[in-house]
């Protein structure tokens, strides 16, 4: 009796975990963002997911179990990301908030936040990685600030006097 | 009077002795909460650090390409000085589990008849190699970096592993226990 009970929380859970990829996830193009949206989704004082939506489709309980399913695949996915993926997913994050860049890895350097953004039982090595490989991708964009822009393609360039 | 106090001092060893034995022995009796840090340790080490993926994105061929020919030469400083942190992190973490580990089988172990001497004795002496090969992990990590050496991390994968199916076999009788513990 306990066994069906568990197995139909779990198609439940199933469902609910298509119906946020479908639906609220589909959204977010990159690992990144739906890590920072899952994370927002979390109480900071309980560790508990909520979403209306699928409170409302499902349960409480059904909903916070596929968000924290779903935080915790995001993680992984975004955890054995290369660091050039990392890089140009941190840039399409930064230019979708609209801010400048100088200011954007200011505060990520300085409060560094994505360091709640992580599933609760992340385990220590993979969140220090993923930290750590975020550390080099703000160094790179830095760099960036700094860098003139590059050069168009020959075919783009003025012709010289001689053509 | 000497008869007194020779009798009053066995009496006080007795008791000290009888005071110490308790404690041993409630402290043996916390067994399940030593099974389970077994069990727990056994799990962090197959899941957590000893895939050979955790060891192949660490030291990643194709970020250090990257970094190499696209980043900035000033930032192979930073790169290399993380990726060395983190694999020394990752040592540190596979030692602090083995000893976790290897606490079990010393202290715990013998509470459980189903367990075999020859193997735990087989144990013992994996432990204590893994121990010292971690140590030598460390200085080498910390001297040369992870790139320079990426046999050497692989290989005390491949050791701890070794050690982690040996436990695994010696340990089997706990699965049901645990799971019943655990839920």
């Amino acid at each position: 009796m306990v066994d069906i009970a568990i197995m139909l929380k779990q198609m439940d859970v199933h469902r609910a975990i298509q119906d946020l990829q479908n639906r609220t996830l589909a959204g977010y193009p990159r690992a990144l963002d739906r890590l920072i949206y899952l994370a927002s989704t979390r109480d900071y004082n309980t560790g508990v997911y909520y979403h209306d939506g699928l409170a409302a489709r499902f349960t409480e309980e059904v909903a916070c179990q596929a968000l924290a399913d779903c935080h915790r695949a995001v993680f992984r996915e975004l955890s054995s990301c290369t660091l050039k993926d990392l890089v140009s997913q941190v840039e399409g994050y930064q230019n979708s908030t609209h801010t400048n860049l100088a200011e954007f890895i200011t505060a990520w350097r300085k409060l560094e936040p994505y360091r709640v953004a992580i599933p609760v039982e992340s385990d220590p090595l993979s969140a220090e990685f993923l930290f750590s490989n975020l550390k080099i991708a703000l160094a790179i964009l830095e760099t960036h600030l700094n860098t003139p822009p590059k050069l168009e393609p020959v075919s783009w360039q003025r012709p010289s006097l001689a053509q | 009077m000497i008869q007194l106090i020779l009798f009053l001092v066995i009496g006080a060893v007795l008791f000290c002795s009888l005071y110490f034995l308790a404690r041993r022995g409630s402290h043996s009796e916390g067994g399940t909460e030593a099974l389970l840090e077994a069990r727990t340790a056994l799990d962090a080490l197959r899941v957590g650090l000893l895939p050979p993926e955790i060891i192949g994105r660490i030291l990643a061929k194709e970020d250090m390409d990257y970094m190499v020919l696209e980043a900035p030469a000033g930032l192979r400083a930073l790169f290399f000085d993380e990726r060395k942190r983190i694999a020394l992190l990752w040592v540190g973490q596979v030692r602090r589990q083995v000893i976790s580990l290897s606490h079990f089988h010393r202290h715990s172990a013998r509470f459980y008849g189903q367990l075999r001497p020859g193997m735990e004795m087989r144990l013992a002496a994996e432990f204590a190699g893994l121990l010292l090969a971690c140590r030598v992990v460390q200085c080498v990590l910390y001297f040369t970096g992870p790139y320079s050496v990426p046999n050497v991390m692989e290989k005390t994968a491949g050791a701890a592993t070794r050690i982690c199916a040996l436990s695994e076999k010696s340990l089997g009788f706990l699965r049901p226990m645990y799971q019943s513990t655990s839920q």
